[in-house]
């Protein structure tokens, strides 16, 4: 029989089921997400994945090498303020630190309008009340010393007012304790001891970095998230292992990798955007395979348009990352969103002959006005419609058909009062989400000192492969690509299964120049120790294991840092000049030419692990011909689009996406159909299907 | 108090003198021009909804990349968590086109630094293509000497198409105090170099000999030298993407989106003025202690006139410039830009070009808040300009009152509304010397709203999206431990609805000897976050120093102190600009920050949100019964809302101890909403202003609604209870004076004022 991978999915509407089996073969599946008991949709979605296989669902798990999921219930269960009763225990005198929240409102992510109009701005609701925060005696300095050793009096009796409480978790976070985590350590036994049912989580444990806010959110949102996450990954566990499956499930995680199960159940804040990520992952498994170690991932669905970055082969990341306007700490893949998908609202001041697109959204529900569930007020979906980009009877998001003379009603209504066509308005609603998306993906690249020019742009979700066509090449890349054809929607599922196990490992320990070696290499063994424990632990030991280590470094008195790679396991005094040469280098690429200068000192702040462990991958199967004669059944015939460049509606060929074959070429205007989305190749544009399957846009020669 | 001779404004003198030597720059009517520069003028007026609003996109995103650039490459903190900068793009004749999120106090003088070096640099040394300007003069254009301008005039086909300019606080320009911010400083001389408008940049190059005359005053060359490059690549950023955008649209189109931002901004405005009354209000407050050892008080004025859609704001009857406290013009205007901007056009995107089109600033010279040269003018943002800024946010607020959509918008005085500025030095837990300013405070509070509660330490509106630092920074980078850093109950300004709570911070001094002290702090006697319409004020700045404390002697017994109590130890006075205060290993400094202030009647609050601000710690149990009436039931922690409201009618009757019969109740037509308990109703010799709960006539629109109010001077702890005795700073004396309806009780206006100056007359409706 033959061995399967399975990527999972859980959305917030969905749940994606991919799987694909060791000659390449993909199959995709959907099922309704089934909040309450995510698994029953999980299983679902395998059970319509094993029919089109010809297989039962314990046939699929007990045939399957590896099921790595990625999931969305953390993210919810913040959003919605479902998660459970926290405790707090810190530093005394500092309780107020996520009350506090540095002193600003939590902004990240909102629109600046809001910015300034306070009374929208307000801070979010604080995810633990006063009365649940009980700071104690102890103290450590930035050195790491002890000024006031742990007062077990006072832990226990606040262990003791937290119970009585009614606490289900407990975040333990003091100062400094990525310094000198000793304190919090204790305190975690002492909690084993009083509250063993409790969960705990410790902010030297989940975030050891330098900044009480970020790392006590980081420890909060951990506890917040953990019992309903750790008992739902427990339960999940228990029902794979009763249906025949035997290997470790892997967890998808935000920095880009998979974790064992009791990793995640430990941190289920690992698992916070772990689906977006996913696709990050996939996306870099996929441009590694073909050859593009410089990507730009676009995720565009119903409500947003996310973006991630792939540099020379690895995914960028941060280490600050932010939910609900609360910053927190996690080595997490860099994932930027705007409120523009095909959900959004087409906004129109009639009296000053303006229009705005976005960030409000119609939502699953009512949803756009074709859908016909309610919608009133137009969004992009709307538009792309009354074009002739997506045909009303096959349009994958909505089963029931399109209703495309309401669609054209609501855009009329905004033509005429803004005195333009259907057409033209229409088209002008697609081209300003399509360049606000434009727009994004130039902040994120140049922002940071890199070229668009240099990167190829990915595009899946329901929506991306409709808009790529405009707003890759408005970026400036010279190459979009939709994965895969007929995995737009399922993308964040294959990634979860195209994904390595990754440990990170962090420590922070800021020194200047000279730096004390001996002190840094304690710090490398230290984080091995820690790693090597954790594989142990979750008996991976046979796997590949591939150790990266790094610094952080910076001029003193300012913040940019860049990461270095380490030779190996120790730094050694002959290293340093490579060291500091690879640091000068890569700050001016970037942050500029002229922006270093060599008489500076030099700081040392982050020591940091990888460990990446290899997992059985997605056999992806290149095409042994390439043709260019299109297949008879994949032309599908022609319908009526408007382009705005050409002015008018033209009739349109239209051929189905999946039975193209390598090698096909399509010149624009076209529209290829695939199973869940529609791509869409402009005039001037030309559509290629390469050896893989994935449908590459190119300008075409001349333009 | 005796009156000071009239002095005339502004426009009641010869406007050549205005060239920003002696008196700031304020800009003629039509600009002076060297005619040969020419202007790019030509814009087109028919653009598509979809062009104007991908192109409006596309220069808000330049702007915003721009700033992003600098901060980039500066890599400073000052830069990067205070985002102590900003970018603007203006037109060709300097008029605003897009300014950034960051100091907000840096965008109102851009414009007038353009607009100067239009009129004063164009024939000589003349303004050509790839040039950039330097300047920090703040008769010309800048809050302070350390918020230096780059500004980059934008060309295409040898015509001036527009500006591209930022403003970067720099850490050191020289004076004599590091840092700059000189408090002691005795006028201009003192402190650090001002630049007028210099040419730096010449066809793209840095001139090595101005950039070394810049940095040679300064004690961080290095640093400055690096951001004067990252101010560099920020304006050739912005202005190559905009010429980009020319190329691809033709100078046409993308001027015509400048201009139509311009006018859907300038058109916003005059609907909004149109639904307003025609009026004028006024607002005093007050600052203190103007150099070392001044015990003296200062009055600050802001009136607002409206008439049609034409607003005029002066400063007329505010105290003469003297010692270390004053601004300049641009710094005074810029201040009241911002509020301008927040209240009346965020609905703009920071686009407030066309709305100014149609305010005239028309402040007294040689007044604190608009200086002549050679005032010193350092200090200008924590004191003169904070106390230009927020009272005009109660001023905005009385204006748009009427328009019930308008309300909505309101903002009452936020935290910080003076910056109680502690500067510390001397050798840090690693032996090196160093010197820094407490920034804390940033974490101010934001005002109450009309239709919500203030947001406790939710930053100063002035900065918008500024942090303040973790407590681990703090530690890392200076000698100190700090003890506690948290919210302060009962600091936010009571109210119907309730202004954010702000925080304090207590330290000692931790691996070095001692901590040196320098203190600049207004607002310690006098509340700053003066109530709105009947609310009350938010906290004073209150910086307390306790003597050889229990603190360490804890220490070594397993605990942490926190709080007067464990403290212990001996209160010392610290003057509001102490000079080299000692701070020894036992000793602990609290800084803590005045809060935001409260709208509406305190009587008015919802006992449900009393009851609930009690459980959540940010309103006590006594200032709930005391302040706001409402009584909490001991077992639930809910109002008893029959107790509640027989102890509401006892407050109201206490309230109108001593008052005169009330006139009679006016039963004719409302014609507008006033304030939240003023309002205007027909009466038999025309309109009259009553109470808006009982109908009791106040007396006619033509005469002052407060004469008819009962009025009561208070002790300040009335308004708060944290508030503590202003005889410990200054020799006048401050009460809370109460402005109650003589019919009901109700709370109609409060004022925080010195005992002997007559009530002002706050609302005067032209109707």
């Amino acid at each position: 029989m033959a061995s399967y991978l399975v990527g999972i999915d859980i959305g917030g509407t969905f749940t994606d089921c991919v799987v694909i089996c060791e000659r390449g073969q993909v199959v995709t599946a959907k099922a309704p997400s089934t909040p309450g008991d995510y698994s029953r949709g999980v299983l679902d979605a395998i059970t319509a994945a094993g029919r089109q296989l010809g297989h039962t669902l314990p046939e699929i798990c007990r045939a399957t090498r590896l099921l790595s999921h990625a999931t969305t219930i953390g993210t919810n269960a913040v959003i919605e303020k479902r998660g459970a009763r926290v405790g707090i225990i810190t530093t005394k005198g500092h309780n107020d630190v996520i009350h506090i929240m540095r002193g600003s409102r939590g902004l990240s992510g909102r629109d600046l309008n809001q910015v300034v109009h306070f009374p929208e701005s307000s801070k979010p609701d604080p995810l633990v009340p006063k009365d649940l925060i009980e700071g104690i005696s102890e103290r450590i300095d930035c050195f790491g010393n002890v000024v006031v050793p742990l007062n077990e009096e006072e832990a226990r009796a606040a262990v003791r007012r937290l119970l009585e409480r009614g606490v289900e978790a407990i975040a333990v976070s003091f100062l400094w304790s990525f310094k000198a985590p000793a304190h919090e350590q204790r305190m975690k036994a002492i909690l084993a001891e009083m509250a063993p049912d409790v969960f705990v989580s410790c902010s030297s444990d989940l975030a050891p970095r330098w900044g009480e806010y970020e790392r006590t959110t980081a420890a909060v949102l951990n506890a917040y998230m953990g019992p309903l996450t750790s008992g739902y990954l427990r339960h999940l566990e228990r029902q794979f292992r009763q249906l025949g499956y035997q290997p470790p499930l892997q967890i998808a995680q935000c920095g880009g990798g998979t974790v064992s199960i009791d990793r995640a159940a430990q941190a289920p804040l690992l698992t916070l955007d772990s689906g977006p990520v996913a696709g990050v992952t996939g996306s870099r498994f996929l441009g590694e395979l073909i050859g593009y170690r410089n990507v730009i991932t676009t995720d565009m669905g119903g409500t947003s348009f996310d973006v991630g970055l792939i540099i020379d082969g690895e995914s960028a990341s941060s280490s600050i990352s932010s939910i609900n306007q609360y910053d927190y700490f996690m080595p997490k893949v860099d994932i930027s969103v705007i409120g523009s998908g095909g959900g959004s609202l087409v906004d129109v001041d009639v009296r000053h002959g303006l229009m705005r697109v976005g960030p409000k959204s119609a939502g699953a529900v009512p949803g756009p006005i074709c859908y016909g569930k309610g919608g009133t007020q137009v969004t992009v979906t709307d538009a792309a419609l009354v074009l002739g980009y997506i045909d009303p009877a096959t349009f994958a998001g909505s089963p029931q058909g399109l209703d495309r003379e309401q669609a054209e009603a609501g855009i009329r209504a905004i033509a005429t009062s803004l005195g333009m066509t259907v057409e033209q308005c229409a088209a002008g609603i697609v081209k300003i989400a399509e360049f606000q998306m434009a727009d994004l993906i130039r902040k994120v690249t140049v922002q940071r000192g890199l070229d668009p020019r240099d990167y190829v742009v990915f595009a899946f979700g329901g929506a991306g492969p409709l808009h790529a066509g405009v707003f890759a090449f408005e970026a400036g890349a010279k190459k979009a690509l939709v994965p895969q054809r007929k995995m737009a929607s399922t993308w964040c599922a294959f990634g979860a299964a195209a994904a390595d196990i990754l440990h990170v490992y962090e420590r922070v320990d800021i020194m200047t120049e000279p730096f004390d070696l001996a002190r840094i290499n304690r710090n490398l063994a230290a984080l091995l120790a820690q790693a090597q424990a954790r594989i142990a632990d979750d008996g991976e030991t046979g796997a590949e294991i591939r150790y990266t280590f790094s610094i952080d470094l910076r001029h003193q008195g300012q913040i940019n840092e860049v990461a270095v790679v380490l030779p190996g396991a120790a730094l050694m005094e002959e290293h340093l000049p490579a060291l500091k040469r690879d640091f000068y280098e890569r700050y001016t690429q970037l942050y500029g030419a002229g922006t270093t200068y060599s008489k500076a000192v030099l700081e040392a702040v982050t020591c940091r692990l990888r460990v990446v462990m290899a997992t059985p991958k997605p056999a992806l199967v290149a095409a042994s011909t390439m043709t260019d004669v299109v297949p008879q059944a994949a032309v599908l015939g022609a319908r009526p689009v408007y382009w705005e460049s050409v002015g008018h509606r033209t009739d349109t060929p239209v051929f189905a996406a999946e039975l193209l074959v390598a090698g096909n070429t399509i010149e624009g205007p076209a529209v290829l159909e695939a199973v869940d989305t529609t791509i869409v190749v402009h005039p001037g544009r030309t559509a290629r299907v390469d050896a893989f399957g994935n449908v590459e846009i190119s300008l075409s020669q001349g333009s | 108090m005796t009156q000071p001779i009239r002095q005339p404004r502004v426009s009641e003198l010869s406007p050549e003198i205005f060239d920003g030597i002696r008196e700031g720059y304020v800009p003629g009517r039509q600009l002076r021009i060297a005619p040969g520069l020419r202007l790019h003028r030509e814009f087109s007026t028919d653009l598509d909804p979809i062009t104007y609003e991908v192109i409006r996109h596309n220069l808000w995103n330049i702007n915003e990349e721009h700033g992003a650039t600098i901060q980039r490459i500066s890599g400073s903190p000052v830069a990067i968590y205070a985002f102590d900068l900003n970018p603007t793009i203006l037109t060709e004749d300097g008029e605003f086109v897009f300014f950034g999120p960051y100091m907000q106090y840096m965008s109102g003088v851009a414009d007038t630094q353009v607009k100067w070096i239009l009129e004063y640099r164009s024939d000589n040394p003349g303004i050509r293509d790839g040039d950039m300007f330097i300047a920090n003069d703040p008769w010309v254009g800048a809050a302070h000497q350390m918020d230096v301008m780059l500004i980059c005039p934008v060309f295409w086909q040898g015509e001036l198409f527009c500006w591209v300019t930022n403003c970067l606080h720099q850490h050191d320009i020289g004076g004599i105090t590091p840092g700059s911010f000189c408090p002691a400083a005795r006028n201009v001389y003192d402190e650090g170099l001002v630049l007028p408008p210099i040419r730096i940049v010449e066809g793209n190059e840095i001139r090595r000999d101005i950039e070394e005359l810049y940095l040679r005053a300064s004690r961080e060359p290095n640093i400055v030298a690096l951001d004067l490059r990252a101010q560099i690549a920020g304006n050739s950023m912005a202005r190559d993407r905009i010429l980009a955008l020319i190329r691809r649209y033709g100078p046409a189109t993308i001027k015509g989106v400048m201009q139509r931002i311009l006018a859907n901004g300038e058109r916003a405005f005059l609907e909004k003025m149109r639904r307003l009354p025609d009026g004028e209000w006024r607002e005093r407050t007050y600052v203190e202690c103007c150099r070392p050892g001044d015990r003296k008080v200062y009055p600050v004025y802001l009136t607002l006139r409206k008439q049609g859609d034409h607003l005029t704001f002066e400063n007329e009857g505010t105290a003469p410039q003297d010692g270390a406290m004053n601004a300049t013009y641009s710094g005074w205007r810029g201040s009241l830009i911002i509020a301008i901007n927040q209240i009346l056009c965020w609905d703009q995107y920071f686009a407030v070009g066309g709305a100014l089109r149609h305010i005239s600033f028309d402040p007294t010279p040689g007044t604190f808040t608009c200086a002549r040269h050679p005032a010193s003018v350092s200090t200008a943002p924590v004191q003169a300009m904070e106390i230009s800024l927020y009272p005009t946010y109660n001023l905005l607020a009385k204006m748009v009152y009427a328009d019930p959509e308008l309300r909505k918008d309101i903002m009452c005085i936020g935290g910080t509304s003076q910056f109680p500025t502690v500067f510390f030095q001397g050798l840090d837990q690693r032996g090196r010397q160093y010197g820094m300013g407490l920034i804390d405070p940033l974490g101010g509070a934001i005002g109450a709203f009309s239709c919500a509660d203030g947001i406790s330490t939710g930053g100063q509106s002035r900065t918008p999206i500024s942090r303040m630092p973790n407590i681990e920074h703090t530690e890392q980078l200076y000698p100190m431990l700090i003890l506690s850093r948290r919210e302060i109950p009962d600091s936010g300004g009571a109210g119907k609805f309730r202004g954010g709570m702000s925080a304090e911070v207590a330290f000692i001094p931790h691996n070095t000897g001692e901590i040196i002290h320098n203190t600049v702090s207004s607002g310690s006697a006098v509340p700053t976050s003066v109530g709105l319409m009947g609310g009350y004020a938010g906290m004073t700045n209150v910086i307390t120093f306790a003597k050889d404390t229990q603190v360490l002697q804890r220490f070594t017994e397993g605990l942490l102190a926190e709080g007067p109590a464990e403290i212990g130890g001996e209160l010392a006075a610290v003057a509001l600009r102490q000079e080299m205060f000692r701070q020894g290993p036992g000793d602990v400094f609290t800084v803590a920050w005045s809060a935001g202030a409260g709208f509406g009647d305190p009587l008015d609050r919802a006992p449900e949100r009393v009851a609930a601000d009690v459980r959540a710690h940010t309103v006590t149990q006594e200032a709930a019964a005391g302040i706001y009436g409402v009584v909490i039931d001991a077992g639930t922690g809910t109002a008893d809302h029959e107790a509640t409201q027989a102890l509401r009618r006892e407050l109201r009757l206490q309230r109108l101890q001593g008052a005169a019969a009330p006139a009679g109740v006016l039963e004719g037509a409302r014609i507008q909403d006033v304030t939240e308990k003023l309002q205007l109703r027909a009466a038999p010799d025309g309109a009259h202003y009553c109470c808006s709960d009982c109908r009791t006539d106040l007396g006619s629109v033509a005469g002052d609604y407060k004469q008819a109010c009962h009025v009561t001077d208070l002790p300040l702890s009335a308004a708060n209870p944290l508030i503590g005795d202003p005889r410990r700073f200054v020799d006048a004396d401050p009460v809370f004076r109460t402005f109650v309806c003589p019919g009901c009780g109700t709370m109609i206006d409060t004022e925080m004022c010195l005992s002997d100056d007559p009530p002002i007359r706050d609302i005067r409706l032209l109707v």
